[in-house]
């Protein structure tokens, strides 16, 4: 671990949670303000021995994925040497609905941000950086003018061009970012050649959601063990997450992976100690709209990281939980997110425009009164069908959702074979745009 | 000219494997339309209409080779090698063999691109593939007019009818154009017509259901 590169480091280093957004409603976002919080980003030595210093804190990209930065930055830095150029993406592209902690964090720590995007142009060698967002004009005009604070103060070796995402799904999917920024429609590609070797412009480019910049920031002034004081061994350090409760109302907190879901939803979850619920939740939904339903007995006994939700069936994705109270139609919500998705195909590959919105139909039949047998036989069989069939993840999350929802609404699916439906609310408790077509 | 001697055995089979050679690149000039809008033969997979293209072209490409090489060997009039790749350079029948080396030309450069596109890219591959469209009517001229008896009787009938299938191609690939669906609507037409035949299904069963009654 490289000590000199944070000797810059300012002398109080935060401790506890939160690390990224800072906790007070009166804290001053501007530029002056940010650098007397955390002082300035350390500029010692090769800046690629960030990489190193990333590669200990075992930062994981925070957009979903949770692949290992260090790997991302060092191939974009090997071929930006052969290349002597490269760009550097802070994807701010939230298209998952069920989201709102890049637009929180954002607002709230816009330096933090654009302090890590120079930490990787640097630690890249990359020439030319985006701002790639799509949420709302304040927040475009907040951070349009953090970007005019740096550049006024000099504080930045590469300079930031502000790109607005187009309001789809599929918006802050890698190349679709790319194709995007590049001047054509926002849809995944093939990923030959990948991204790291021929991205925005033809150049290297490394792509990395703004959460993980954040940490990135924060990890370059106070070192990895720092970053490791939080989460476990194997999955280090804190993540944003969106918590939607039973109650209809919506949190954005910051937690070490490893948390319990019961600490995230102690409502819900947390029942006494002989391992029964309370009855406050149906069904949780972890990993967002790619993710997967949870029964409460199962979700309470698992924690917010990969290595305690993928055996699950689920993952930590972008920090997405959503508890379904009881009363509610859990077919009837699955076939509304199903629908929303179906319709976010970016309609290139068949086996996702076609398969989609045909197990979406199918979901809507099962979701009414008396379906027919077929209908579930059609949606297993479709789900199998269209997994790994895609340019992007898109069709395997979404059969990923859809096969989660036919085991835990198992007692729903019987109950609407008989014609009744145990919902006695109908009104919409999942957060779906409405849809643009032809975008 | 009376019979096959071997003074004109050389002459005949180049006649033949031209005529040959004409059917196939026909045959290869429709699939390959079908396929750049991703149509379908009856009874065959998707790749199956791809694959036989592949053949079919390398199957041409053999024919065409036995064609050339025939008429360059071929004692009875004088065609140099040079005449058979570089266009109008032979005495005999200058124009419509000149078409014919051209039309050897851009097949080689067909064929040496898909050979290669693994390498040049598929962009590249495809702008090149776009000169298939200025290729097969070359030849088709070239066959018609080098050919005397390609212009009268049964050959002619086969001459037209390779036109007309060529044509019935493209025109259906115009239509196809025209028809589809751009990217991002695609989705909602898909959903549109599941549920509008699952509602369809449900009906007819309900009906069946109460007449049952």
């Amino acid at each position: 671990m490289s000590v000199d590169y944070l000797a810059a480091a300012p002398p109080a280093p935060i401790t506890g949670l939160p690390r990224l957004i800072p906790a007070d409603p009166a804290t001053d976002h501007s530029l002056a303000g940010h650098l007397a919080r955390l002082g300035p980003v350390p500029h010692r030595g090769d800046p690629r021995r960030l990489i190193g210093v990333v590669e200990a804190a075992g930062l994981t990209g925070r957009g979903g994925a949770a692949f290992p930065v260090h790997r991302k930055l060092a191939a974009v830095a090997g071929q930006a040497r052969d290349r002597r150029r490269a760009v550097v993406v802070a994807n701010g592209a939230e298209g998952e609905p069920a989201s709102g902690k890049d637009a929180a964090l954002l607002w709230g720590a816009p330096h933090l941000v654009l302090d890590g995007l120079q930490l990787a142009a640097q630690a890249t060698g990359a020439t030319e950086a985006f701002l790639y967002v799509h949420r709302g004009e304040e927040l475009s005009r907040r951070l349009l003018g953090a970007l005019r604070q740096r550049s006024a103060a000099g504080l930045d070796r590469v300079e930031v061009e502000f790109v607005q995402a187009p309001d789809v799904f599929l918006a802050g999917e890698e190349s679709a970012l790319v194709s995007w920024i590049n001047g054509g429609p926002a849809r995944p590609a093939f990923k030959q050649p990948a991204v790291y070797e021929r991205g925005v412009a033809g150049l290297p480019t490394l792509v990395q959601n703004v959460e993980t910049l954040a940490h990135l920031g924060l990890i370059a002034r106070f070192g990895a063990d720092w970053f490791r004081a939080a989460g476990t061994p194997a999955e280090p350090g804190t993540m944003l997450v969106t918590v939607h409760r039973a109650d209809g109302t919506r949190y954005i907190t910051e937690t070490g992976l490893g948390t319990p879901l019961s600490a995230l939803l102690p409502d819900e979850l947390a029942g006494p100690a002989d391992g029964r619920i309370r009855g406050g939740v149906q069904a949780v939904l972890a990993g967002g709209y790619h993710g997967a339903w949870l029964a409460p007995r199962q979700a309470a006994g698992l924690a917010l990281s990969n290595a305690s939700l993928r055996p699950a069936g689920a993952f930590a994705g972008a920090g997405v939980l959503a508890a379904l109270p009881p009363g509610r139609c859990g077919l009837a919500e699955t076939a509304r997110v199903g629908r929303y998705l179906a319709l976010e195909s970016a309609g290139q590959c068949g086996p996702c425009f076609n398969g989609l919105p045909h197990i979406a139909g199918a979901l809507d039949e099962l979701a009414g009164p008396r379906p027919r047998r077929q209908a579930l036989a059609d949606v297993q069989r479709w789900a199998g069908l269209v997994t790994g069939r895609g340019a992007c993840h898109h069709p395997d999350g979404f059969a990923r959702f859809v096969r989660s929802a036919l085991t835990v609404f198992r007692a729903e699916l019987n109950a609407h074979a008989s014609g009744r439906c145990t919902a006695a609310d109908h009104t919409p408790f999942l957060p779906v745009p409405a849809v643009t077509a032809g975008s | 000219m009376n019979g096959i001697t071997s003074s004109t055995a050389l002459w005949y089979t180049s006649r033949a494997t031209g005529v040959v050679a004409l059917l196939l690149l026909t045959a290869v000039m429709v699939l390959g339309i079908l396929i750049s809008r991703q149509g379908r033969l009856p009874g065959l997979p998707r790749f199956g209409a791809t694959s036989l293209h592949r053949s079919v072209s390398l199957l041409a490409v053999a024919f065409v080779a036995l064609h050339v090489a025939t008429a360059i060997l071929d004692p009875f009039v004088t065609i140099g090698i040079a005449a058979a790749v570089v266009p109008f350079a032979s005495h005999y029948e200058g124009f419509w063999l000149g078409l014919g080396a051209i039309s050897l030309d851009l097949m080689a450069a067909l064929i040496v691109t898909s050979l290669l596109r693994g390498r040049i890219g598929r962009r590249t591959w495809r702008v090149v593939h776009w000169l298939a469209y200025l290729t097969w009517p070359v030849a088709f001229a070239h066959s018609i007019g080098s050919a005397t008896d390609m212009q009268r009787g049964g050959l002619l009938y086969l001459g037209v009818a390779c036109a007309v299938a060529v044509a019935a191609a493209l025109a259906w690939r115009v239509t196809a154009a025209r028809r589809a669906v751009p990217p991002g609507q695609r989705p909602a037409r898909v959903l549109a017509e599941a549920t509008a035949g699952r509602r369809l299904e449900r009906d007819r069963r309900a009906r069946a259901g109460a007449g049952a009654r």
